[in-house]
């Protein structure tokens, strides 16, 4: 049932390279319809939709985290010279659309309290108002479930790419996606989350994924198994990358057997590690560790680069 | 996935025992390194399987009342 008459906003925060036909775009979307709870089928209105002062202050921050422009920040990937002229922003507030499967774009966790992307919604979903992205943030007003995930890009392995090689083994920063990067953020979300779960969405399931530190999980681009831990880390398209013996002060727990890159700066947790944790409880100090930074770089100016 | 805030974790964690946390976020995280939209293997659907189950037993533990019975869990996000 819709709550209203349906309305469309949609901003252009950053142009990006107008000249090109697909840039890069990031698309921030309130999400129309949450499906209470993930794998029910019942679809509620997501109050976002009755809040348009609240989506666009996320909007806000979300644009400001991503270009390093938080208190504090540390330096940010996307604030790069090279990178930042090149992205396009755009953002779609839609009200008064029917709680229904083709307008749910995120989920409430059956055991949880994370948000999830329904990814597969999203493509057909934002083509309805012309816009496409490679990631996709969709913003919801859930009460109950206030944990922002991200599911990685599924490429398109049957398109071009720049290739790079891991360990040895080739694989390609793909120029095109069959289901974009997805992140599902609660509307109150606030420090680097947004730009941890950007992490997560640029990175891909064939080529790479950005996994969280904070759990002793892996194999990821950034994370890897043994122990006791090799001082090299990884060999990243030719330049090895050593490890960090220590986690960034945090310290691995015992019994865990991943390990992780090398830090950038080795004051702080790294931007996927848990960065609540970070000295003097500023997340916003945080950076990426060495290969998640080189690897999402070269993403990305692999798809700034494509036709 | 965002991480769990310090003090949602100190919460959880008196009404678990040791590891249970740990183990509850490790599978959680883990969920979102399978592509769900790839046919899986038939192990790989089986591996998914026990760990929603366990991810559900782990949950119920945690949360024994529900997401409002761990009243910093809501707050994390003003």
């Amino acid at each position: 049932m819709a709550n209203a008459t349906p309305s469309s906003n949609i901003i252009v925060h950053r142009a990006g390279n107008s000249k090109k036909p697909n840039p890069f775009t990031i698309v921030i979307v309130s999400n129309p319809a949450l499906e209470s709870t993930r794998g029910s089928g019942h679809f509620v209105i997501d109050p976002i939709t009755a809040n348009h002062a609240a989506f666009a202050s996320c909007a806000a921050y979300i644009e400001t985290s991503l270009f390093g422009g938080l208190p504090g920040q540390a330096p940010a990937l996307l604030a790069d010279p090279a990178i930042a002229p090149e992205v396009r922003v755009v953002s779609l507030f839609v009200t008064g659309l029917a709680a229904v499967d083709a307008n749910c774009l995120v989920a409430e966790d059956n055991v949880s309290n994370l948000v999830m992307t329904r990814r597969t919604r999203f493509v057909p979903f934002l083509a309805s108002y012309g816009l496409s992205g490679d990631v996709i943030y969709a913003v919801t007003g859930s009460t109950s479930h206030t944990r922002a995930s991200a599911y990685f890009t599924s490429d398109d392995d049957a398109q071009p790419g720049n290739g790079f090689s891991l360990d040895g083994v080739a694989f390609c920063h793909r120029y095109e996606y069959i289901i974009p990067g997805t992140i599902a953020l609660p509307v109150g979300s606030t420090s680097i989350t947004a730009v941890h779960e950007f992490g997560h969405a640029l990175s891909s399931y064939s080529n790479g994924m950005i996994v969280d530190l904070y759990v002793d999980d892996g194999p990821g681009v950034n994370s890897k198994r043994a122990r006791p831990i090799p001082p090299s880390f990884a060999n990243y398209d030719g330049t090895v990358m050593g490890s960090d013996p220590v986690r960034d002060g945090l310290g691995y727990p015992v019994g865990w057997q991943s390990y992780h890159c090398e830090l950038l700066v080795k004051a702080n947790p790294a931007i996927m590690d848990d960065y609540w944790l970070a000295p003097g409880g500023v997340p916003e100090a945080c950076q990426h560790d060495r290969i998640t930074e080189q690897f999402l770089k070269d993403r990305l100016l692999a798809k700034i680069s494509r036709p | 996935m965002e991480p769990l805030k310090p003090k949602v974790v100190h919460d959880l964690a008196a009404a678990a025992a040791p590891g249970d946390v740990e183990k509850y976020e490790r599978l959680l995280s883990e969920r979102f390194t399978r592509d769900p939209d790839v046919a899986q293997a038939p192990a790989d659907v089986a591996i998914g399987k026990a760990r929603e189950l366990e991810l559900e037993k782990l949950y119920r533990k945690l949360y024994p009342q529900g997401l409002s019975s761990t009243p910093s869990v809501k707050k994390a996000h003003p």
